[in-house]
């Protein structure tokens, strides 16, 4: 088990966000988390990652705290840094064993993302794309067990998008838990093996990813 | 939980440094205070030592409340403060990394005020220059520890950055009458009487502020929005 939430709910105030939520991920797979907008689907994520504390029941992480990646629609990233450089602190932070913080294998980090050539310039400069994958060389860089990202394609390239699930694939091939928050759930349904959907609050369906039809949970 | 402490400290100096905007900013509004005070005196008047040290700590306390806003902003633009929380170190690391960049940004800061004092002012560096020196570095600490913790509550909204300076003022009101009042000694050729009690008075605030950092730090800074 790498991550287990028992009947989560989250208010805001007096507002109710989600309620009643349970949810177990397993390692090697990867999770959907769909809804409409507003359903609570970033909530839960912050939830799942620690960055929020749920008002009632219970969330259980199986994973070290160094080995959990958190992508979400911000970048993380210092623009008057370069790319390098940015990637360089991030190691340092997480305490990344020297041989993983040497500037070979950081420039290798960066070159799997495509970015190499622009390692030494400023971030600030970057296109949402470029900085969305240096965000996921971040994370990428953790070698995470658990793999929380919140709609990590917004606003992204084609090609950008392909490195994206190129890398979604390769870290569920290596055993990493990954839970999902898609734009486009249609599209993305094939490469997920379950499916938490939110609606109402509540969970609509919670199951495989092939027995799910959006359009009866309102997504 | 130093080594994430002096990432961060050392990823802001180079950021701030390399903008510039921020200390920029701080020391041209501490200079501007002391040559405003130059100002109010007649010509020839040269003011006391102990007035001297009121505006050299005046600049300093109004300089730390924009080094400490600027510091914060930083993880702002692009959500980095998330990334903070989810690394595997206590939260006090940002507080403590925070601190040591502000520590040394003010140093700086009060590097060239000092100069500037003296010759605004029309004071001179005395023999008992070092006794100045360790009053400030003592009360840098304290007025570090605390901004360090209050600056993470003025993040985001222009009220909460109001409300630093109203908390922040009052809170070092005991560490800044020390620096005052022994650090005239940098000005003058006596010690004061009870150098000794308001040295003690400063370390002691400094204890209570790097406690309150510690122990506070999490709740201010948490991932909760």
């Amino acid at each position: 088990m790498l991550l287990r939430l028992t009947k989560v709910a989250k208010f805001y105030g007096n507002r109710l966000v989600i309620k009643d939520v349970s949810f177990e991920a397993a390692p090697g797979t990867v999770t959907l988390l769909a809804g409409p907008n507003g359903a609570g689907k970033s909530t839960l994520l912050k939830l799942m990652a620690g960055l929020s504390r749920p008002s009632a029941g219970s969330v259980e992480r199986g994973v070290a705290e160094d080995s959990l990646g958190y992508l979400g629609h911000q970048t993380f990233i210092y623009p008057e840094l370069t790319a390098f450089e940015n990637l360089a602190f991030w190691a340092r932070l997480h305490g990344l064993a020297p041989e993983r913080c040497t500037e070979e294998a950081l420039l290798a980090a960066l070159d799997r993302m495509e970015l190499k050539r622009f390692a030494f310039e400023r971030a600030g400069g970057f296109s949402r794309g470029m900085a969305q994958r240096l965000n996921l060389a971040r994370v990428l860089l953790l070698s995470p067990s658990l793999l929380l990202l919140d709609e990590p394609g917004t606003g992204l390239d084609t090609r950008s998008m392909a490195i994206l699930h190129r890398e979604i694939a390769a870290a569920r091939d290596r055993g990493a838990g990954i839970v999902w928050i898609s734009h486009s759930v249609a599209e993305d349904l094939v490469r997920a093996d379950h499916v938490l959907a939110i609606a109402e609050k509540r969970v609509a369906y919670s199951g495989p990813a092939a027995g799910y039809v959006p359009e009866a949970v309102a997504c | 939980m130093l080594s994430a402490a002096l990432a961060i400290a050392s990823k802001d100096l180079r950021l701030l440094l390399s903008r510039g905007t921020g200390l920029v900013q701080a020391l041209l509004l501490g200079l501007l205070l002391i040559f405003v005070f130059s100002l109010s005196q007649r010509v020839g008047e040269v003011m006391g030592p102990q007035g001297a040290a009121a505006i050299f700590w005046l600049a300093s306390a109004f300089c730390q409340v924009l080094i400490f806003n600027t510091l914060f902003s930083i993880e702002e633009a692009n959500g980095a403060r998330f990334g903070l929380l989810l690394a595997p170190v206590p939260v006090q690391a940002v507080w403590l990394g925070k601190g040591i960049a502000g520590f040394a940004l003010l140093l700086c800061a009060q590097a060239v005020f000092l100069p500037a004092a003296v010759v605004f002012l029309g004071q001179t560096v005395s023999p008992l220059w070092h006794v100045g020196l360790a009053t400030v570095l003592l009360a840098d600490v304290g007025i570090v520890a605390l901004g360090a913790l209050l600056g993470a509550l003025s993040q985001g909204q222009a009220a909460r950055e109001s409300l630093l300076s109203i908390v922040l003022f009052p809170l070092l009101v005991p560490v800044l009458l020390a620096g005052i009042r022994v650090g005239a000694a940098a000005f003058a050729d006596d010690i004061p009487e009870g150098v000794d009690s308001w040295l003690g008075l400063v370390a002691a605030f400094d204890a209570l502020f790097l406690g309150a950092g510690i122990v506070l730090f999490p709740f201010v800074y948490g991932g909760e929005e």
